[in-house]
């Protein structure tokens, strides 16, 4: 959400709270094991949050389809959630915000995961991580959203994951959790434009892979034992970064998109997991999966400004509202235990409130902020 | 910060966003045009499209177009435009602009199918008798070498006194003569020429299996005819047709009361009085007969129950423990991972003794060794999504342990498994079912797969009998493999092994709703069917309130693994099949909304089960203090020691049993 008409966004924000406007904070979390997304709003003025609305999602109704991942539209009148399983394919569902109502569904690959639409093409970039597949490269699904077609599937990794588009709209970021790469994505072009070992041994510094044919390469074959194993990546909203949840060594990892190289790297709770940078650019938010707990660092120190403990044990994803006033936690639980929504005021680096979900909340998507 | 320097920056940023949004709603008006309005190709044929981008003065603009497919499997284009017929069909291709304000446009393709090359008729006897009819039969190719069922074919007849052909292609030839029929498909014609010969039929005699026997619903009854000549010798070709009145006892708007086959075989729905009539040519010759109530129908009385209050239930196994008492395992749907553990020995005090509970949302599938020690658990919905199998030793099913927890290949979930010989059998992440060697339960070990080729293929559920396991795959129905057969397998073997699993034979309906299937031999008839179950729900599913489902069972008749035959089904109006149990003629089958059905599956089977009246008896399970209170929804039964256990989504664990009815019949 937080590239989505940001400068408008931003000033409207800025423009509401210098005239003292309550704010109204809306996003979507998708439940995972409940097959349910919810509503979420949240008030700033009495700081409580809760479920607006439940909407039922998935296909098939007595088994676990797996809500994972949940984006909206730049212009907030849709929503789209990918079901991670099906019969064998994920699908890609599209709502309508505010009514909540389905529009259509389109099969995507094996286990589909997380998405963003591209202001540049007007298209969503969905990877499918297939996390209980092959250990082979998979790929990122192209979808038209006005008319849901399936345009085209770029290979890319071993379980792909986090999906997000750069600010210009121009390149769409993932990870290879498996092979430990950052890739980029031309949306234009529908290519991988580059990779990147995010390795400390195996970095290939600021390598142009853009011309290289991996076609050939049988990624299934290699030999490569994934060490950071990169779960997210989320580009800064005005510089030259990409910030990565290296999940399997517990960093923080800061790429250079014009160097094509890592600039920078922090040692971080176990496991983290989702990551988003906030609006202002100031911070970033990092959810730490191994520990149940959220990290809010700054980005020009380098420095963790806060650890704060989530109220499930398994900290999934995050979304921060376009003022980057508050950061929102999707936190899972575990068994039958509920999921949780998460609220923390960055302002104070406080959990202000939680609200109860369905079963292991996952995608995370903010929606809108009225007053 | 002081109010005119705030009031100042509050009317720049308004001014930013109002220009902002102008900026969008009065972006120049422009749109793509295509240099056709809808393409049609040849299959194979390519070509070049092109389209520029105008604006509403119809003014060129430098936008790029990029094109895509909208059925890339049947339309293959490259983003230049680039066109390739793969199927016949209707397609589209999408044409988008990218930058700012994006243009979309949609330009319809059709495929054409390839021209038909040959029709051939395919009824074709060697005689046609005067007075007699027959439908006509033909087989149409296309340029591609694909047989073709979409193309009409329109037959004329060069001397309709001879022979005329009605709307649906069905001869009738009415006196001697010489004629030529001519079959078109397309452009494509063929020709028979026929010399309609006397019809030597003097007369047609009709037999039938049950002559002198009582006759009820649901039977099925074969007649046999033959037309004969003046010496009563048979015409072998002459063609015969089978018809028939029915007199149904209820004849107040009742519904079709009998369905009758031109092979001979006739079933009755309802009880009344029936004439079956065979007909060749001018000759005919009828019987009539009377078809009683089947009258199969029993009271069920329920024997106890055991309540779940808070989660719903999922499967259920229930055995003989190694003590002698008798036990049940039931899992759990969408709430905390737990197996419950019941005791079963007093049926009408089934009450819990242990529960295991693991990482998972739902424990789909619970199934026991045939020893009773062993028992298998799945998991779904595991917080760190690595699902699979945990094997329990249920020796003392009141402080079960568990002996290992597997997950190898397995992590996608697993939502059925099967106990068979000292191996599992573990349907996971929807494609594919392992099969894992668990001698040493502490340490299992996959020793192989068995997964489907076919293009998206999915799986549900297997389920072994004699060493052939019966997968339901959906969309690919049911497919049976050898995994081991032995002796006792009521068909042929292909030396299959749980190392090396064997695909025997398969059926497939179209709907692609197959969940479950159970083989079974009839007792009565000796045949070897499948029962092939669908789930479906069109209604949607509400998770905190009453429910409805959709489907039915389907039979499948196999005459060797190469002839399948859907030739019977049972289905609930308004409601849907779930699991079921099959034993000495008598199918259990869990309806979900329309609760537990036993339904008389003994003799042949043909046509519509529950409206010949089959049923032995239903039972609705509700409770006021279920999870979902005072609404059935069915999920398995299984018969056990004279008692039917069956588990409920909504309620839990029941058993029940068949009463007596001194008036009822005997299947």
């Amino acid at each position: 959400m937080k590239k989505a008409s940001s400068i408008f966004l931003i000033s409207f924000a800025l423009l509401c709270n210098m005239n003292g406007f309550t704010q109204e904070y809306y996003l979507y979390v998708a439940a995972e094991s409940e097959d349910q997304v919810h509503l979420v709003h949240f008030d700033a003025e009495t700081g409580k949050g809760k479920i607006a609305k439940t909407i039922d999602v998935g296909r098939y109704p007595t088994e676990i389809d797996g809500p994972h991942g949940i984006s909206v539209s730049p212009d907030g009148e849709y929503w789209y959630v990918s079901i991670a399983h099906g019969n064998p394919y994920g699908m890609l569902a599209k709502y309508k915000t505010g009514t909540d109502e389905l529009v259509a569904t389109t099969d995507l690959g094996m286990f589909p995961a997380t998405m963003e639409i591209s202001e540049q093409t007007g298209l969503l970039y969905v990877v499918n991580f297939n996390l209980h597949g092959e250990m082979k490269p998979s790929t990122v699904s192209v979808v038209e959203p006005e008319s849901m077609f399936r345009l085209t599937d770029i290979e890319t990794g071993i379980m792909p994951h986090g999906s997000r588009i750069s600010p210009s709209g121009k390149h769409q970021y993932h990870v290879s959790m498996m092979t430990d790469e950052l890739i980029e994505v031309n949306t234009t072009s529908m290519e991988v434009s580059r990779r990147l070992k995010l390795s400390e041994s195996e970095s290939m510094g600021g390598m142009d892979h853009s011309s290289m044919d991996h076609s050939a390469m049988n990624h299934g074959d290699m030999k490569h034992k994934p060490v950071e194993k990169p779960t997210w990546a989320d580009p800064h909203p005005t510089k030259p970064f990409v910030y990565v949840a290296g999940n399997g060594s517990d960093e923080l990892i800061e790429i250079n998109t014009e160097t094509w190289e890592i600039t920078r790297r922090f040692e971080t709770g176990k496991a983290p997991y989702n990551l988003e940078v906030s609006p202002d650019g100031k911070l970033v938010v990092v959810s730490y999966k191994g520990e149940g707990s959220t990290g809010v660092w700054d980005i020009e120190s380098g420095k963790e400004l806060a650890k704060i403990a989530n109220t499930r044990r398994v900290s999934h994803g995050v979304t921060i509202s376009p003022d980057s006033k508050y950061a929102f936690i999707s936190v899972e639980g575990i068994g039958g235990e509920p999921g949780s929504v998460d609220i923390i005021n960055l302002e104070t680096n406080t959990l202000v409130d939680h609200v109860e979900t369905g079963k292991q909340a996952g995608g995370i998507y903010f929606w809108k902020q009225v007053n | 910060m002081d109010t005119l320097k705030k009031n100042g920056i509050t009317t720049l940023l308004f001014m930013l966003s109002f220009l902002m949004l102008t900026g969008v709603t009065n972006a120049q008006e422009k749109s793509i045009v295509f240099e056709m309005d809808q393409l049609s190709l040849q299959i194979d044929e390519e070509t070049e499209i092109t389209a520029k981008v105008v604006d509403s003065d119809g003014n060129v603009l430098p936008d790029t177009v990029m094109f895509f497919s909208g059925n890339r499997r049947s339309l293959i284009v490259s983003q230049l435009g680039r066109v390739k017929a793969i199927k016949p069909g209707s397609y589209s291709i999408i044409a988008i602009t990218l930058g700012e304000n994006r243009v979309r446009k949609v330009l319809p393709v059709m495929v054409e199918f390839p021209p038909v090359t040959s029709v051939q008729f395919t009824t074709k006897p060697e005689n046609v008798y005067a007075g007699t009819s027959f439908p006509l039969h033909f087989e149409v190719k296309d340029a591609a070498g694909a047989i073709r069922e979409n193309v009409d074919v329109m037959v004329s007849s060069s001397d309709k006194d001879v022979i005329s052909i009605n709307q649906f292609n069905d001869l009738r030839a009415s006196k001697k003569g010489t004629v030529t029929l001519t079959a078109k498909a397309e452009d494509i014609t063929v020709e028979w020429k026929i010399n309609v010969k006397e019809n030597p039929t003097a007369s047609v005699s009709l037999s039938y299996n049950y002559e002198d026997k009582a006759i009820r619903t649901g039977d099925v009854i074969r007649f046999e005819a033959s037309a004969l000549d003046r010496r009563d010798r048979e015409v072998p070709d002459a063609p015969i047709n089978y018809t028939f009145i029915s007199s149904p006892d209820d004849n107040l708007g009742q519904g079709a009361s009998a369905q009758m086959e031109q092979d001979g075989r006739f079933v009755a729905n309802h009880p009344g009085k029936y004439t079956v009539m065979a007909r060749s040519g001018n000759m005919v010759a009828e019987t009539s007969f009377r078809v009683d109530k089947r009258n199969v129908q029993r009271p069920i009385e329920v024997v106890g129950k055991g309540i779940v209050p808070d989660v719903k239930t999922s499967d259920l196994w229930v055995w003989e423990g190694v003590d002698g008492r008798d036990y049940a395992v039931t899992g759990t749907w969408g709430a905390r991972g737990e197996a419950f553990f019941w005791d079963v020995t007093d049926p009408t005090n089934i009450h819990t003794i242990d529960t295991v509970q693991v990482d998972a949302r739902t424990v789909n599938d619970v199934k026991v060794s045939e020893d009773g020690t062993i028992a298998v658990i799945t998991r779904e919905g595991a917080s760190d999504r690595k699902n699979g199998i945990i094997i329990l030793d249920v020796t003392d099913p009141s402080n079960v342990e568990i002996l290992s927890e597997y997950n190898e290949d397995l992590t996608g979930g697993v939502h059925n498994a099967f106990i068979y010989e000292n191996h599992v059998y573990a349907v996971n992440n929807g494609r594919k079912y392992d099969i894992i060697n668990i001698e040493d339960p502490r340490n299992p070990r996959t020793v192989s797969q068995f997964e489907l080729d076919t293009p998206g293929h999915a799986i549900h559920d297997v389920w072994i009998q004699d060493g052939i396991a019966y997968s339901s795959n959906w969309g690919d129905g049911v497919i049976a493999v050898d995994i081991g057969s032995n002796t006792s397998a009521d068909m042929p073997g292909a030396g299959g092994s749980p190392e090396n699993p064997v695909p025997l034979g398969s059926y497939t309906y179209p709907s692609g709703w197959n969940h479950a299937a159970f083989p079974f031999k009839s007792k009565s008839t000796g045949d070897f069917y499948i029962a092939a179950g669908d789930e479906a729900f069109p209604y949607g599913l509400d998770r905190q309130g009453p429910n409805r489902a959709a489907g039915w069972v389907h039979f499948v008749k196999f005459d060797g693994w190469d002839n399948p035959k859907e030739v019977a089904r049972y289905q609930v109006p308004e409601a849907g099949s779930h699991n079921y149990w099959i034993e000495d003629d008598i199918m259990y089958a869990a309806f979900y909304n329309g609760g537990l059905r036993i339904v008389d599956i003994s003799g042949e089977l043909m046509g519509d089960l529950y409206q010949q009246g089959r049923e032995i008896g239903m039972f609705l399970p509700t409770d006021k203090d279920a999870a979902i209170p005072n609404a059935p929804f069915t999920w398995g039964p299984m018969p056990y020691k004279g008692l039917i256990y069956l588990s409920d989504w909504n309620s839990g664990i029941w058993a029940v049993r068949v009463g007596e009815d001194p008036t009822a019949g005997t299947n």
